[in-house]
Order: structure tokens, then sequence, then C-alpha cells
């Protein structure tokens, strides 16, 4: 448990506004410079333009020349931010003061990680921002320019854009949420003129007492369009999962969608939360001898190869979707543009709901597999016994 | 000279017929080529023993979901396989089984090799498109003309090594204008002449090797030095490397589906490759700033010295790419140049040692020496 | 690479050959070029084409291999195979328009004192002639 999260986070009724005189991303940018060059940070992991390239990466940024390079909210999600933050915090102590600025499904990816013991978050300040969406990372490298300048557009008008990734239409914890994941959060929704910051943890208030900015300013502005907005996103959430739930109700429904697969495991590589340096479904342990091949063709009379296109999907799922964050990456990265990331979204939404659990809403949020109470689930163990517990209970 | 049969059927129903005829009468228990998944035009390789399922079956369909090669060498990789079955694979694909079968992950024994003159294999992003049906058409009509069609993918468009080596029976198909109603059938081997009375048609006298597959060949040869060219800007090799690169995710979807990349467990994805959390501080004193994921370039040139020099330019890597990086234009390139400077061309000798853990005394006497 | 700038040329020395010679030249007082960082291996068959690119991209001016002349290797067989590993690399190099001169391979027997001191000396200054490897500024590697 991280020693820094002994406190419980505190009420973030009142946050700092600033004027973002030259532009969200300069501003943004700012609070970060001003933070390095005071020591705050140590360094500040943030997504960055490659020079010269339409390209973007995350970076651990020191120098401040660095900061020309720098985007927080680029067009693309290229590697997911829990995937970034974990690649260099996992294999030892960190011993640098870092500053992880992530889209909230990123956050949410790593405090996934961090439960998993993938992410060291000792010294590490999460700082979640509003989340307008990105666009489809196959569309962008065809057409960066085109792509860029619609994602310009999209983004300062907050609109729920038919171009956006399919996740990111559908998404509705792209701002705060009421738990204890990030350290701060910076506010864009709605406003083009100035930034909210709001601190989610005692270390997200001693980052701004550091910054020298007093958390005095009311929030109702950018609460009550963040509210609007976040209304409007569930109910496309809800009809997205409504659609999808009854697509894979019909016969063969759910295997259809998979017809194309590789079996390239492009989505599983991608994902934040598939961590495992081998994943049992890259292992021998599902070799055969000839014999057996041909013995499990005459089967049905085909077998198609690779092997366990399906056993590999929902063997994925059975591992990783009770932490689904539905960032969308698997699906950016699949390359016969199967709908993974929404197949996975919709059913680790139904999951998630049987355990009561929002993966990345609270750090302290035991992993529902790593948990367990002697008395639920009753009705799936002993159906005809729990109506006297109930009656016990109720005595 | 090889034996040929003339067949008087468009090319697609007749290796069709050729292949459901060997099933039915059982000279072969089995066969691995391509079917048909749905309506939509998704195909996988599958291994089809019935024959009722073999009506599914679309052995020449211009995609290359998985290398085949890669496919049959997880087929063979505990042993031979005793129940004799055909399969249908692209020439690269065959080079690539030689290679695999060269470092034991794979055997070709009791396996009826057929191949084909190759124009081919459309992008796999073409895959379940909506107008899937008409660019097969168009496709196919390029390979009658042996013109080069751009929905191929590159390596496919700059592909000199478009016969068979090594297969006991090849469809010729690149020029034929008339492959609508006939095509011919080359049988190889002693292996692939046993099989040639199941070929309902004429014997004939003709070479694979025509005017037109010649011609195919410069032209494929000339776009070849093109793309190989434009690899790479003149200026400083390694800012242009990598820029190219720079949005490469770290999938490592290239290396999984290279099938000359066939360890289980990747160095590059191993714990020898983990970011030592204790070496930020310093990097970051030197440098300002860290790429993360890190190892990028590492990656890529590490994956070059282990395998580029048996690279069978087949492109797998450029496709499952989600970022578009020319991975197989720039392998098969450097690919290219070790294999003239080791005099090494992958495929094409089963008996021949792939270059690394091989060496002559009396080569490179000059190097070491100044 | 002014004259007070020094390049960082590491040097992958097979323990039989190489090193000793290495050794032979220092104990017989021959001037070595401080730029020059040895690892000793067992055989040169022993250096992996990855000690050579990860030295490269981290920033190395020049990595050198060192091993016994063909013919002469402790294992019998080893550098045979480490010229070949050269070979690659340097034609992965020369094709990619990296710098290829940035590594080499050196036949340096354990008698030979002064060829060790005169490859070094020699590789020394052509590293400085390269100047710094840019890769040690590169942050997208």
């Amino acid at each position: 448990m991280n020693n820094n999260q002994k406190e419980t986070k505190t009420n973030p009724k009142k946050g700092k506004i600033l004027p973002a005189e030259k532009g969200i991303r300069e501003e943004v940018l700012n609070i970060f410079k001003k933070a390095l060059a005071d020591n705050i940070f140590d360094a500040l992991l943030i997504p960055a333009k490659v020079p010269n390239t339409d390209a973007y990466s995350w970076i651990l940024l020191q120098d401040e020349s660095l900061f020309d390079i720098a985007d927080p909210l680029p067009p693309v999600m290229t590697v997911q931010g829990g995937r970034a933050l974990s690649s260099f915090s996992k294999n030892g102590e960190l011993d640098l003061k870092i500053a992880a600025l992530m889209k909230p499904c990123e956050i949410r990816a790593a405090v996934e990680l961090f439960k998993l013991h993938q992410i060291d978050l000792n010294l590490v300040t999460l700082i979640s921002i509003d989340c307008p969406g990105a666009m489809p990372l196959t569309d962008y490298m065809n057409d960066p320019k085109k792509i860029g300048e619609s994602f310009k557009k999209i983004s300062e008008k907050w609109e729920i854009s038919e171009s956006l990734r399919p996740a990111c239409q559908n998404c509705h914890r792209f701002s705060l949420m009421d738990g204890t994941a990030s350290d701060l959060h910076i506010g864009l929704v709605g406003e083009n003129n100035k930034v909210t910051l709001i601190p989610n943890s005692s270390i997200g208030n001693d980052l701004l007492e550091k910054l020298g900015f007093e958390p005095n300013d009311s929030l109702k502005e950018w609460e009550s369009k963040k509210e609007k907005l976040v209304k409007e996103k569930t109910k496309k959430r809800d009809a997205f999962l409504k659609e999808w739930q009854e697509k894979t109700k019909k016969t063969d429904g759910f295997f259809n969608e998979l017809n194309k697969c590789i079996n390239c495991h492009n989505c599983m590589n991608a994902c934040p939360i598939c961590y495992c340096q081998q994943c049992y479904f890259d292992s021998q342990t599902i070799n055969f001898k000839p014999e057996t091949y041909i013995q499990k063709t005459k089967e049905k009379g085909a077998l198609r190869f690779p092997l366990n296109t399906m056993l590999f999907h929902i063997g994925r799922m059975s591992h990783m979707v009770l932490s689904c964050v539905s960032c969308g990456a698997c699906e950016d990265a699949c390359p016969v543009s199967i709908p993974v990331g929404r197949l996975f979204s919709m059913v680790g939404d139904q999951t998630q709901k049987e355990f009561n659990y929002v993966p990345g809403l609270n750090r302290e949020d035991p992993l529902p597999l790593q948990d367990f109470k002697e008395d639920e689930f009753c009705e799936v163990e002993t159906p005809n016994e729990c109506e006297e517990k109930v009656t016990e209970e109720a005595k | 000279m090889a034996k040929a049969v003339k067949i008087k059927k468009n090319v697609e129903e007749g290796l069709f017929d050729f292949l459901k005829s060997l099933l039915e009468t059982e000279k072969i228990k089995g066969v691995f080529t391509l079917k048909k998944m749905d309506d939509n035009g998704a195909v996988s390789y599958s291994l089809i023993t019935s024959p009722d399922e073999f009506k599914k079956a679309v052995p020449l369909y211009p995609f290359m979901p998985v290398n085949a090669g890669k496919a049959l060498s997880s087929f063979t990789l505990l042993g031979k396989t005793e129940e004799p079955i055909a399969a249908v694979l692209r020439p690269c694909e065959l080079r690539a089984f030689v290679e695999l079968i060269k470092r034991a992950q794979g055997d070709v024994e009791n396996i009826l090799i057929i191949s084909l003159s190759c124009g081919g294999v459309l992008s796999l992003n073409l895959m379940g498109d909506k107008d899937q049906e008409s660019t097969v058409s168009k496709y196919w009509e390029s390979v009658k003309k042996a013109e080069i069609s751009p929905d191929t993918r590159e390596t496919c468009q700059f592909c000199e090594n478009f016969l068979p080596i090594n297969a006991d029976i090849t469809v010729a198909a690149v020029g034929n204008k008339d492959l609508d109603k006939e095509f011919t059938l080359f049988f190889n081997t002693p292996k692939g002449e046993e099989f040639s009375k199941e070929a309902s048609g004429s014997s004939v006298s003709e070479e694979i090797e025509t005017k037109e597959i010649n011609d195919f060949k410069k032209k494929r040869e000339e776009l070849k030095e093109k793309f190989f060219k434009e690899t790479q800007s003149e200026d400083t090799g390694l800012k242009s490397l990598v820029n190219i690169f720079a949005p490469c995710l770290g999938c490592h979807g290239c290396s999984h589906v290279c099938p000359i990349c066939y360890c289980t467990l990747c160095e590059f994805d191993s714990k020898t490759h983990n970011y030592p959390t204790s070496s930020l501080g310093s990097d970051l004193m030197v440098k300002g700033g860290l790429k993360v994921p890190s190892g990028n370039l590492l990656f890529h040139l590490g994956r070059m010295t282990h395998m580029a020099v048996s690279c069978v330019s087949c492109g797998m890597c450029s496709d499952v790419c989600p970022v578009n990086i020319p991975v197989a234009t720039i392998f098969s390139k450097v690919g290219s140049s070790l294999q003239k400077e080791f005099d090494y061309f992958p495929g094409k000798d089963i008996e021949e040692p792939a270059p690394q853990g091989t060496y002559k005394e009396d080569e490179f006497t000059k190097i070491g020496e100044q | 690479m002014n004259n007070k700038q020094i390049p960082n040329i590491i040097g992958f020395l097979c323990n039989w050959c190489s090193y000793t010679g290495a050794d032979l030249a220092g104990t017989s007082r021959m001037k070595i070029p401080p730029s020059l960082k040895t690892i000793r291996v067992m055989c040169s068959g022993r250096i992996d084409p990855l000690f050579v690119l990860k030295s490269f991209l981290k920033g190395a001016d020049g990595v050198m291999m060192m091993g016994c002349h063909p013919g002469d290797c402790h294992y019998q067989k080893g550098n045979y195979n480490a010229r070949r590993r050269y070979v690659m690399l340097n034609d992965i190099f020369k094709t990619l328009g990296l710098e290829e001169k940035r590594i080499g391979l050196w036949w340096v027997s354990a008698s030979e004192a002064s060829r060790f001191a005169k490859v070094t000396n020699e590789y020394n200054e052509e590293v400085k002639k390269l100047g710094t490897n840019p890769a040690k500024e590169e942050i997208f590697l």
C-alpha cells in the first residue's frame, strides 16, 4: 500500500482556476515548467511529438527545452500511459520524484497495475486531465495532417464525434471520478481560456501549496459543465452497451466478430493490464503432436490454424476483463479492425458490475479475484439455501 | 523438365477440384490451405480432413492471415505427420518453412507441397472490407496480365522471388491471360509426379519460366531498387532511423508474426530487456529526457541481427504494424544485403545451414588483420 | 571533438589472447589511449552482437571486438563465429547508413603487445575524427 495515501482524499469542493491566455496547452505546460524548475518533481511523464515526424511518444521530461515538443492531450493514444509508467517503474524502486500526466483511463490502468505490483507509486504523483478523446491510430497514421486538424476542432468543442475512437465515443469516465485514483486533476471541460486545478489527495494539496496556488476557487462552473457532458456520454455508453449486448447474444454473435482474427496478439500486447512477460497463450503449453492435431481436425472435419483463436480471446478476458478500463488500446492495435475494445469493454462492464467493482477508481479497492467475503454469491453455490440465510439475518 | 498437365478450368476451381479428388480418393488424408470463415470475406488457414468442410476451402485466395510456413511449423514441431497431407503455400511461405526446418522447428516429410507463381497477397486491412470482392477481382486481372497490383503488400510488389523453390507441384498463374479457362500444373519432383494422375488434363510440354515471367521479374526488381532507396534519406543514418521507428509502440507484433522469429519467449520480451529503474537518474542526467518504454531501436536492430539474414520478405510484419512502419521493406533491404554478403538465399537449400552458427575457415580473411 | 574531450571506446577483449596482450602492453609500459574501456570475455565468440549494439546505442563512440587470430582460438571455433557476427553487424550498419567505422574487429594475440598498442591508438585517432556519437544525445532511441 502506498504510504503517501494514508490520509483519505480531501473534499474536492474547491480548486484553483488559472487563466489560460496563451491557450490550454501552454498553461498546463507552464504549471509543470514551474514544478520542475522549483524541484517539486525530478521528471515529468508526458506525451511528446517526435521532432520532424508525425509520431507521438511518451517521454520522461527533465530538461526544460523538451517542453517545446510536449503535448498533454495528443490526437492519438500511442502506448497506453499505464503501460508506459510501468515500463520504467516495475524493475526496482524509484528514487526520483515523477509526475505522471495522463488521461483518466490511463490513470485507472496505472492504479490497476499498482494493485498488480507492476508500478511503484512511491514518489509518483498521478495527475489526471479532462480528456476529449483521441482519434483512431490507423486513421491518424494514414493522414496525420487531416486527422490532426480534425482532432483540434473536436477537442476544442468537446464534441462526441464519430471520428473519435469508438472507445472514446462511449467513454463516460473522461474526467475526475469520486475516488482515490489521481492526486491532482486538471479540469478543462467546456473552457478554452481557463484551467481548473482540483486537488484529490493530500499529495495533490501539497503540490498546489508548493506551486503557490491556494485552492480557494469554486468548482461549480467546471463541475456543472462536466456533469452535463458526463450525462450525455453516459447515455451514449448505455446505448453502446445495449447494442453490443444484443449483437453478441445472437447465435455465434460473439464468435463471428472474431472471424478475421489472425492471432497476432497485438491486442494483448497493447493492453496495459496484460503485463505478463510470457503470456500463457504464447507458451508451449498448448503444443501438440501432429497426430493430435489430425485427431482434433477429424472431430469436426477442419481445424483452424493457428489454434485456439477463441480460447485466446475468452481466456484473456477471464484474466483481465475485471480490470478492463475501456481504454481501447487493443482496438487501435488490431490489424484487421476487429472491434475487440468494444467487445471487452462490454463484457467488462457486466462482469465488473457483478463484483460491484470499478477498475482504477480507488487505490485501496482490492482486485475482485484477490478478495472474497464468506457470505457472498450465495445464489451461485446454494440457490435453495439462500432464502433461509436471508430470513436468518432478518431475525 | 518437369511434367506438366494443362487443366481446362478456371485456376481456382481447377486446383480446388484437384485437391478435392486427392482428398476423396484418400491419396492424402488432409489439406492445409485457406478456408472461408464467413460470408464477409474472412479467411484463415485450416487443416481440412472432411470433403464436406473442404467445400469452404479457397486455396489461392489472395490473403495471408498468417505465414503458412509458421503455421506448418507449429503443426510439425513435435514430429513429422504420419498421415500424408497436402499444403498450399506461397513461395515465401515455403521458403520460411524450409528456414524453420533447418532450425529444427518443423518437418516436411509426408507433406505434399503445392505452390504457385505468385502475384502477391492483398494487405490485411482489406480483409472484411465491403469492397473485398471487387478488389480480389482486380487482383486476378493484374495476375493474368503480369502487372503489379497496388493493393498488394509492398513486399509483394517488389518481390522477384515469386517462383517457388522446393515445391512438389507448382500452379502457373502469373502471366497467364487465360487463367479463367485453363492453367498448367507443373509436377517438379518424383513425389509430386505420384499425384499427377489425379490432375484431369492433358500432358503438355511447357516451361514455367516464360517471357511474361521474366518481364514481370524485371519490373519488380526495378520497383525494389526504388523502394529500397526511399526507405531512408541519404543524411545521418541514425536520425532517419530514429524517425522511421518513432511511432513504434513496442507491441512487437512484427516479431510475433514473423515466421523466422520462432522463439517462444523472445529475448526482447524477457526480463533481460526490462528497463532497470535504478538507471533512470543517470540516463535523465545525461540526456535531459528519455523515451519510454525504452529500447525501441535496440529491439529493431537486435531483431535484425537475429533474423534478417533469413528474411523471406513475406511482409507479415508491415501488415500487422498498427502504425504503418515499413518494417518489411527495411528488413528486406538489410536482409538482401546480408544474404549477398554471406552468399546465402533463405529457403533455397534445405541442407544448407543458416549463416549464424556456421563458418568457413577461409572466409573474410582480411577482417581483423588490419 | 576538441583535444580536451576524449572519446568513449568500449573494448570486448577475449581472455586468452587480446586481454593478455593488453596486459603485456601495460606491463611493458606501452602507451594505450585512455579512451579505451576494456571488458574481458572468455572468448571473442562470447561477444553477442547485442553487446556491440547496446554499447553503440548507449553512446559509445567506438566499439572494439578483439580476439585470437583464426586458428588460434583457445576454444577452437569461437573467433570464427565472432568474425561472422562482426561481418553481419558491419553490413547492417552500412545498409542503414549508421557509422560502421564505430565498430571494428581486431585479432591480437597474447604476445602482440605492440600490435595492441598500435591498433588501439590508431582506432582512437579514427574515432576522434568521427566525432561524438549522436546516439549520446538522442532521447528517442
